[in-house]
């Protein structure tokens, strides 16, 4: 069994709190995403499962052990570092047999293992060459080799594709996939890059401020964000949040009332301020009756258009229409909210989703074609 | 959004953090203790011996409280030297400044055997003192030196100059050999960081229509402030307690026209035999030196 | 006109190079000029005759060999000492943290820039009363105080320039922290170990001062002061000899120039001149 369990972790650097009450219960085999912007804990949380950070307080286990106190290359974990952190004065082939070299495995043992390592990932063209003579992609899968050459419990990642260009960053995504499914370990994966988390993970942690703000697979991170920050952070563009007051079953917005459905939301929803979600993709143009906007600027990506709309009390928010709508900067317009894709969230500042979780929410595609 | 009651009952580090901690300290012990030995306990050692009257040939004497910083304060010597302290660093650091940006500015254009030129252009850095003198001496000999003969060679002096024997020469002299011995300093500093001012910026001033001499202002200058101002506080420091250079020169001379803190402390010391009021003088010159210090540290500081 | 500029450019440059190196060509010929030569007015720019017989009495009639057998040894000696101290040392310094450190850091940052002078009285004084003085071992202790802040200061600077990540990923591999200093630190910073070694043991060879002080017996005394009591000693100054033991003296540096230019130019950067 190797599962990872985070409980009840801490960790402070001088007065600065990183991260809060961190409690992640990641499965056998399962592969995470640690996802956040710069900054909220999803690195120091990568490396205190490694041990390169240790927690103020709480407790991390793998398996059945407890692994606050053990040194890193006591944990059985392997770890690909952003910048590969491969060793420059070594060969790839010394490079891969290294954990194997401070495991005391020796001789044809460790010349089979690295072998075996190498075919997988078809670097045995390159043993004998210097990390330097390599592309990066070639870097990339070196590090890949020294991780995964002696079979640990757990791998770790971090950001590990940041450094590749765009095209070889798509084609290594499916190969980490394939390799997570041939292995069948247990992966955690930092990153900032949704795309990343969105196709590779099997659940995400949305990291934020030190906390997790949620986790959860990736279809419920994007159909039923926990909170206003998911509901921001995860979708390109991210789901619209408008102010609005809860009026019996009606939101009032800039004097507009958009009907929804009381039975959908939790007990709790008062009348007064409240923070109306939705996805682009929902929010229908149209004229006539339906909240007044002005159109502000188009962007056609070829397979659709992006719309940035401007409401009366100047929030903008965005839609997505089919690539030959045609719509001038300018234009005044009429907008309506699809009412099963309606989100409503506490209007605080990172404020709780409302949402029952029945709701056809779930059964919404993730994009509307 | 730090709550402390959530606070764990295991305070503070790891085992292994702490076991980390103690390794670190194991690695800097040796250190620490050489420095205890060599550095700390001469310096404080110092500023003990400078309340005593000590004969340095026998090394008696006597406690006589602030006897010889009453003397530093209101004898002549200590000001006098200090004088042509500040007389010598602000002129070798001119010329070496002067000289140092203006080579570097020259090598770093594609002149023929660049590599070459750098090299004996950094050679004198590095040269003992001792050789450095030794040529320089025998430069400055009045009758068969080169620099005489040269200079007569092409008419511009007539009669071969006492280099190192008569004032205002011997300071002159001093500064000239300090300012060759140390601009290659500068030389490689200012190399390296003109190295690494983008050639965009060039381009951009030339689009703006700016002659070389306006480049040089406009971009070059402005991009070597930093790395100036810390050379000029590192030499300046340097030049400052510089011993060998002037002592093998001049050794102080014409009387005590060249005779620098150093060499003040020194004389005392071993040639007047006081050891107490050069250890005085020694703690007067440490003090003055810390404006420089602190200057230094703190601009090391930003940038870290 | 464009060809001008450069050639113009090219002249001004080495005329100024060429002026700056006179001193030592000065040296180089007159060393090898016969005795008769060097005193003729004008002097004769290009020696008429080259001689050896100045190397050959310098290293038969005089003490050289034995000064600069004494300065390998002091040099040498102080580098290893200096060198294998600054490198546990930076290591602790760089990648550690404990308390004091940054203090520590500082401290070293001034001693770096301590006048000797201050250092000279009491170190006399201890080496006298440890009956060190006249000692090698005494100048090697002496070296230590200027060249193992320097030495901690440039290491310091070299280690930093080694990625955290390095180290990280062989603990994850299973090093300790020795283990990971051995397998993985040491050899990215050898060229910065290296270039702190050459620029020591210049500082040592170099150093005048503490041997002045410390050491009066011709026995121990390093080339420095001994090439230096040679000036002193003679009745009548012989320059050929002196510019030949200058030249020898500086056997070790135009070694380094010659193979190892590329680590003092990387040591300068280190050396606290980052602009």
């Amino acid at each position: 069994m190797a599962n990872v369990i985070f409980k009840d972790v801490h960790k402070r650097f001088g007065s600065f709190v990183a991260l809060e009450k961190l409690d992640l219960d990641i499965h056998d085999g399962e592969f995470v995403a640690l996802l956040g912007p710069s900054g909220c804990g999803k690195s120091t949380t990568l490396r205190m499962l490694a041990g390169l950070e240790f927690p103020t307080s709480g407790e991390i286990r793998i398996g059945d052990r407890v692994i606050n106190d053990l040194a890193p290359g006591k944990r059985d974990i392997a770890m690909v570092f952003q910048s590969y952190a491969l060793y420059p004065h070594m060969t790839v082939g010394e490079n891969i047999a290294y954990p194997l070299k401070k495991r005391g495995i020796k001789g044809k043992a460790r010349a089979e293992a690295v072998q075996k390592a190498a075919e997988l990932l078809q670097l045995e063209a390159l043993l004998d060459r210097k990390p330097k003579q390599l592309s990066g992609g070639q870097q990339q899968r070196v590090a890949l080799g020294r991780a995964l050459v002696r079979d640990p419990q757990v791998f770790l990642l971090d950001e590990p594709l940041s450094n590749l260009d765009a095209k070889l960053r798509s084609y290594m995504r499916a190969e980490l996939i394939e390799l997570h499914a041939r292995l069948g370990k247990t992966m955690v994966y930092v990153t900032h890059d949704q795309l990343e988390a969105m196709t590779m993970a099997n659940r995400i942690a949305v990291m934020h401020g030190g906390r997790v703000q949620q986790f959860d697979t990736p279809d419920a991170i994007y159909n039923r964000p926990a909170n206003r920050f998911v509901a921001g952070f995860i979708g390109t563009p991210p789901m619209n949040q408008i102010d609005g007051t809860a009026e019996g079953d009606h939101i009032v917005i800039s004097g507009h009332r958009i009907p929804f459905n009381r039975a959908d939301f939790v007990d709790s929803l008062a009348d007064g301020p409240v923070v109306l979600g939705v996805r682009p993709e929902f929010v229908a143009i149209g004229s006539g009756d339906g909240l007044p906007a002005t159109v502000r600027l188009a962007e056609n990506t070829g397979h659709e258009t992006i719309v940035t709309l401007e409401l009366p009390d100047q929030t903008r928010i965005s839609a997505r229409v089919e690539a030959a709508r045609k719509l001038d900067v300018g234009q005044k317009v009429a907008l309506r909210f699809d009412p099963a894709a309606i989100h409503l969230f506490e209007a605080s500042e990172n404020g709780t989703r409302l949402n029952l979780d029945e709701t056809p929410a779930a059964v919404i595609p993730m994009r509307a074609k | 959004m730090t709550t402390l009651t959530t606070d764990p009952p295991r305070n503070g580090l790891s085992p292994l953090e702490r076991a980390y901690a103690r390794l670190g300290v194991v690695l800097i012990t040796p250190t620490i203790l050489v420095f205890l030995l060599v550095i700390v306990y001469p310096l404080l050692a110092a500023l003990y011996l400078s309340v005593f009257q000590i004969y340095t040939p026998t090394l008696q004497g006597g406690f006589v409280g602030a006897d010889n910083y009453i003397e530093l304060l209101t004898g002549k010597a200590f000001w006098s030297s200090l004088r042509v302290t500040i007389v010598w660093t602000v002129g070798t650091l001119t010329l070496q400044i002067v000289a140092g940006v203006g080579i570097a500015l020259l090598l770093h254009q594609n002149i023929w055997f660049r590599s070459l030129a750098r090299s004996l252009v950094l050679f004198p850095y590095f040269l003992s003192t001792v050789v450095a003198v030794l040529v320089w001496k025998w430069l400055f000999n009045d009758l068969y030196g080169a620099l005489n003969q040269g200079l007569m060679q092409l008419g511009i002096i007539d009669m071969p100059l006492d280099w190192l024997g008569s004032m205002p020469n011997a300071m002159i002299g001093v500064i000239l050999v300090g300012a060759w011995k140390y601009f290659p300093f500068v030389v490689i500093a200012v190399l390296a960081r003109l190295q690494t001012i983008p050639e965009n910026l060039y381009e951009a001033a030339r689009i703006d229509g700016a002659g070389p001499i306006a480049r040089f202002w406009d971009v070059t200058l402005p991009q070597l402030r930093s790395i100036l101002t810390v050379i000029i506080l590192l030499r300046a420091i340097w030049d400052f307690k510089e011993f060998d250079l002037l002592y093998l020169l001049t050794g102080g001379g014409p009387v005590t026209s060249t005779q620098t803190l150093s060499l003040l402390v020194y004389q005392e010391a071993f040639g007047l035999n006081q050891m107490g009021q050069a250890a005085a003088y020694s703690v007067g010159m440490m003090l003055v030196m810390l404006v420089f210090m602190v200057l230094y540290i703190r601009q090391t500081k930003e940038k870290a | 006109m464009k060809l001008v500029r450069p050639v113009l450019l090219n002249l001004i440059t080495w005329s100024l190079v060429l002026l700056i190196s006179f001193p030592l060509l000065w040296m180089i010929v007159t060393s090898l000029k016969p005795q008769t030569e060097l005193f003729r007015i004008p002097p004769t720019w290009v020696p008429e005759t080259v001689t050896f017989e100045h190397y050959w009495r310098l290293l038969s009639e005089t003490p050289f060999l034995r000064y600069f057998r004494n300065s390998v040894v002091l040099a040498s000696t102080t580098t290893v000492f200096v060198v294998g101290l600054g490198t546990l040392g930076a290591y602790s310094l760089v990648r550690f943290r404990y308390r004091g450190r940054e203090t520590l850091a500082m401290l070293v940052l001034f001693t770096y820039l301590l006048p000797s002078v201050v250092l000279i009285i009491p170190l006399y004084l201890m080496m006298v009363s440890l009956g060190l003085s006249n000692t090698l071992f005494s100048l090697i202790l002496a070296h230590t105080t200027f060249a193992l802040p320097y030495a901690l200061w440039l290491l310091r600077s070299f280690m930093e320039g080694i990625p955290v990540d390095l180290e990280n990923a062989a603990l994850v591999d299973g090093a300790s922290r020795m283990g990971a200093f051995r397998d993985v630190i040491f050899p990215q910073l050898l060229p910065g170990i290296i270039s702190t070694a050459l620029f020591t043991f210049i500082l040592s060879w170099n150093e005048y001062l503490y041997a002045l002080v410390l050491v009066n017996s011709d026995a121990v005394s390093p080339l420095t002061t001994g090439v230096m009591s040679m000036l002193i000693s003679a009745f009548n100054i012989e320059w050929s000899l002196l510019m030949a033991a200058s030249v020898m003296m500086s056997l070790p540096l135009i070694v380094v120039f010659a193979f190892l230019q590329s680590y003092l130019t990387s040591g300068f950067g280190a050396g606290g001149v980052k602009g």
